[in-house]
């Protein structure tokens, strides 16, 4: 049991890599070619929306490596969450009570996570929302966030279909969809389970592929162009 | 993802997984060896128009397999002009040929569509041709299809006179006229797939048009469908053919020209188009048909062998190999594939005859093995070459078994002996032959025999027994002939003074390195020097590998094989051994090239060059690999403690 507390005190203790990340992030230099960088796509399943009660029940993630998917460089874990699981959260991300019963902690797993993101930049679909449930968790277990940059895909594909709007009227078309599953047909990707974190999490490392050398085409060739990008992106009402 | 990858954090990618379960030859792989290649999977995309491969500049470190999308494959010459060679599209791939040659990109690819790729590293594909003799068998068949292409392209290139009349023959040619005397193969939409797939294997042929009952065509059935709407799916073989035809068949005139029907199948992506003739279907074209009118190809050949069902029919199909080689070497292929190309098809011509043979004897009074020996043992056959083979049966029980068993296989060997003299190998004049009853015994006097070689070897007795060491079983029973090799293994390495006498053997082979220095002489024209390639070249490699097997427990027959497990063991060094791979591929490669121009003239084949003829690369590379032959007789030395005697 001592061993146990001991075991738990440290990992309270933000491991040495945020500190360091920190710094990392800080200095890096975002002028460098897109295939450079390393990063790592990931997707989260949550019992609900609200960061203040709801909590994660599965995380799935996959690393990009000179702009290619390393299929075997993977991760994916189901999670215990501390309350139990809603039914109606259950209908969506079909993980059932049974499975995740054995299921560790996020305490257990959330160092690996942050161990296998590494120096990576963070992608995901509307990333914000997984990023501020793992920085809840981050902060409350290692009293730390974490400080890898993300890039959103929702707002890169948003991006992208401004750089080829042909009309004037193209930006008053409201049957744009941005949802993983409608971008993925409307590119025509191939197709994915969906609500599962690490299906969603390849679904949507497929379409940062897809979307950052289309781009690429198109004259963004660094991060920072990416980046620049992305936050052009005007609200139109 | 199940619940038990719960706690596993590096999952094999089910996306990728599932792929390969569905695409040929992939599906079959073990769920092991699939799951390790898709965990080393890397997933690219290229945006359309990307060109992935540049012709004689992109190194290829990976092996494509398109999971998405589609590329165009197309060659481009000196002056610009770009000769379109192929389309693949999803489960199909790109980048075989290259790391199999290891050579850069021979081709350019492009994408013609926002494409997905799967790659795999060069090592690991190498790895698993090695590894799966149905990979192998896969990608060697389509690879020699394939490369006959290319070299159609290169010779229409570099040729001074090409061959124009077949480069138009696609825009001449009426299907109509490709198609006749092929039968037409239909099926009832009642009848069950499985019916379809013994009709199909029966006709060997890859489709089947569908009729309602009564007269009218109404849709197509191709193996494909088979596999991916049936086997993929898990759907019962018992499902009638309607519901997985594809309906209504497309169709093309049978008066167009054959340029039109390839690319309506380019256009549509499939295999084959029905033909129809004033309103009615005569018949099927099939991209291999088109395929054929552009020049020989091996898998033609292939599937004509297996397909004959008279012994007579073969009689002219073995004459063609050399036709079909011819293709494979100008396309720079190596002497190593092509020999193993050769072997196949042999292998395929001595399958009929001894099938269509059992057939007409009934069927063995024992379990048999055909064995090959000497270079057809180690498949490493050029141009025709003598016979040298025998005959290995079980144990009979008993007098009377023992002579129904002499008998039967007397005539089943005599009769297989005469049917290969007319298909074009001649009689060994040793006699080393199936219908010698010398070589045609029982596995405890075969055991013995070897036994008797090894136990009390006579240097002469050494010396005829060599081509023994290299068998294989070529058809029939191989657990007969896998049985022998093992007893082989296990006692030759036991057997010193055997292996001794084999080793002295091996030092007899002077390296003609003095040659080259006649040759330098006969620049001034005082000599006329012809250099023995077989005995001086091939054949220390060939004796080497064989001893150091023979020593070391290794089974294997084929001589690259031999020496890449003798370094896999550590028996020879890894230096060594690349360096003895490297000249004795550029060893064959040179004795095929120039037994295919004696071919050419109409003369005999033989191993007698002419070093004059050779290009100072050459020259250079063939001294280099005499070195590696004094370099593995003074290993020998070392081994087997001989001084210099």
């Amino acid at each position: 049991m001592v061993f146990k507390a001991l075991t738990e005190a440290f990992l309270r203790k933000p491991p040495p890599s945020f500190a360091e990340n920190r710094a990392f992030f800080k200095g890096v230099d975002q002028g460098r070619p897109l295939e450079e960088y390393e990063f790592v796509v990931y997707d989260t399943e949550l019992t609900g929306l609200n960061p203040k009660k709801d909590e994660i029940v599965s995380i799935g993630a996959v690393r990009i490596r000179k702009l290619q998917i390393m299929a075997g460089e993977t991760f994916h874990v189901l999670l215990k969450p501390r309350r139990q699981l809603p039914k109606d959260s259950t209908l969506i991300h079909r993980i059932t009570p049974q499975q995740i019963e054995n299921a560790p902690s996020l305490e257990e797993v959330l160092p690996r996570f942050v161990e296998f993101c590494g120096r990576a930049f963070l992608v995901g679909h509307y990333v914000g929302l997984d990023t501020s449930f793992v920085n809840r968790a981050a902060r409350r277990i290692f009293g730390a966030a974490l400080h890898n940059p993300c890039l959103d895909t929702l707002r890169l594909a948003q991006a992208y279909k401004e750089m080829n709007w042909e009309n004037y009227h193209d930006r008053f078309n409201m049957n744009v969809s941005y949802n993983l599953t409608d971008l993925g047909k409307e590119y025509g990707l191939p197709a994915f389970a969906r609500h599962d974190a690490f299906e969603d999490a390849m679904q949507t490392a497929y379409l940062f592929l897809f979307l950052v050398k289309k781009m690429r085409g198109q004259g963004i060739v660094t991060l920072k162009e990416l980046f620049n990008a992305g936050q052009n992106w005007r609200w139109i009402f | 993802m199940s619940p038990a990858a719960n706690d596993v954090h590096a999952v094999a990618p089910e996306a990728v997984l599932s792929f390969l379960t569905r695409t040929l030859p992939f599906n079959e792989l073990d769920p092991a060896t699939l799951t390790n290649l898709a965990r080393h999977c890397i997933i690219d995309f290229f945006p359309k128009g990307t060109l992935i491969f540049r012709q004689g500049l992109t190194e290829v470190n990976h092996f494509y397999l398109i999971q998405k999308g589609g590329v165009k494959i197309y060659l481009k010459d000196e002056e610009g002009s770009v000769t379109l060679k192929d389309f693949r599209g999803e489960g199909e791939y790109f980048g075989a040929l290259p790391i199999i040659q290891e050579t850069r990109a021979n081709l350019n690819v492009e994408t013609v569509e926002d494409t997905f790729c799967f790659l795999f590293a060069k090592e690991a594909f190498l790895a698993l041709i090695h590894s799966s003799p149905k990979v192998t068998h896969y990608f060697l068949r389509s690879m020699s299809e394939k490369l006959v292409k290319t070299a159609y392209a290169e010779l229409r290139q570099h040729r001074v006179n090409p061959r124009t009349e077949s480069a138009l023959y696609l825009f001449s040619a009426q299907i109509g006229e490709t198609i006749r005397g092929k039968s037409l193969y239909t099926i009832a939409a009642g009848d069950t797939v499985q019916a379809a797939a013994q009709r199909m294997a029966e006709f060997n042929i890859g489709s089947l048009l569908v009729h309602d009952g009564r007269e009218k065509i109404i849709g197509i059935i191709t193996d494909k469908d088979l596999r991916t709407k049936i086997v993929a799916a898990g759907l019962s073989y018992q499902s009638p053919v309607a519901e997985i035809m594809a309906s209504p068949v497309e169709t093309i005139p049978s008066q167009a020209v054959c340029f039109d029907a390839m690319l309506k199948m380019m256009r549509l992506r499939i295999h084959h188009l029905a033909v129809e003739q004033q309103e009615k279907i005569v018949g099927v074209v099939t991209t291999h048909d088109i395929m054929l009118l552009q020049g020989t190809s091996p898998l033609y050949l292939f599937r004509e062998i297996v397909a004959q069902r008279k012994i007579e029919g073969l009689y002219s199909l073995s004459g063609k190999v050399p036709q079909v080689v011819r293709s494979l070497i100008e396309e720079g292929a190596k002497a190593n594939n092509i020999t193993r190309m050769i072997t196949i098809l042999n292998d395929q011509i001595l399958d009929r005859i001894l099938t269509l043979l059992i057939a007409e004897l009934g069927p063995p009074p024992l379990p048999f093995c055909w064995l090959l020996m000497g270079s057809e043992g180690r498949r490493e056959q050029t141009f025709k070459t003598d016979q040298d083979n025998a005959l290995i049966y079980a144990d009979p029980e008993g007098e009377e078994q023992a002579k129904e068993a002499e008998a039967y296989f007397k005539t089943l060997a005599d009769k297989a002996i005469e049917h290969l003299v007319a298909c074009g190998y001649p009689r060994c004049p040793g006699e080393i032959m199936a219908s010698n009853p010398k070589w045609r015994q029982p596995a405890r006097l075969w055991q013995r025999r070897f036994d008797g070689w090894l136990s009390t070897p006579e240097p002469r007795d050494v010396l005829h027994s060599t081509i023994f060491f290299d068998f294989r079983g070529g058809y029939g029973e191989r657990g007969l002939a896998q049985r022998l090799r093992q007893h082989l293994a296990e006692q030759a390495r036991k057997k010193e003074i055997f292996l001794l006498h084999l080793a002295k053997d091996c030092l007899e082979a002077r390296p003609p390195l003095s040659f080259f220095r006649n040759f330098i002489v006969e620049k001034d024209g005082e000599h006329k020097n012809l250099l023995d390639l077989k005995t001086k070249g091939l054949v220390p490699f060939v004796d080497f590998a064989r001893l150091m097997s023979l020593k070391c427990g290794v089974r294997e027959s084929n001589t690259l094989g031999r020496l890449q497990l003798l370094a896999e063991g550590d028996h020879i060094s890894r230096e060594l051994y690349s360096e003895a791979v490297d000249a004795y591929e550029f060893l064959m490669q040179l004795r095929l090239i120039h037994q295919m121009q004696l071919l050419e003239e109409n003369r005999t084949p033989d191993n007698y060059i002419n070093p004059a003829d050779l290009s100072d690369l050459e020259k250079q590379t063939l001294k280099e690999a005499f070195e590696v032959v004094r370099r593995m007789q003074s290993l020998i030395k070392q081994e087997f403690r001989l001084g210099e005697a």
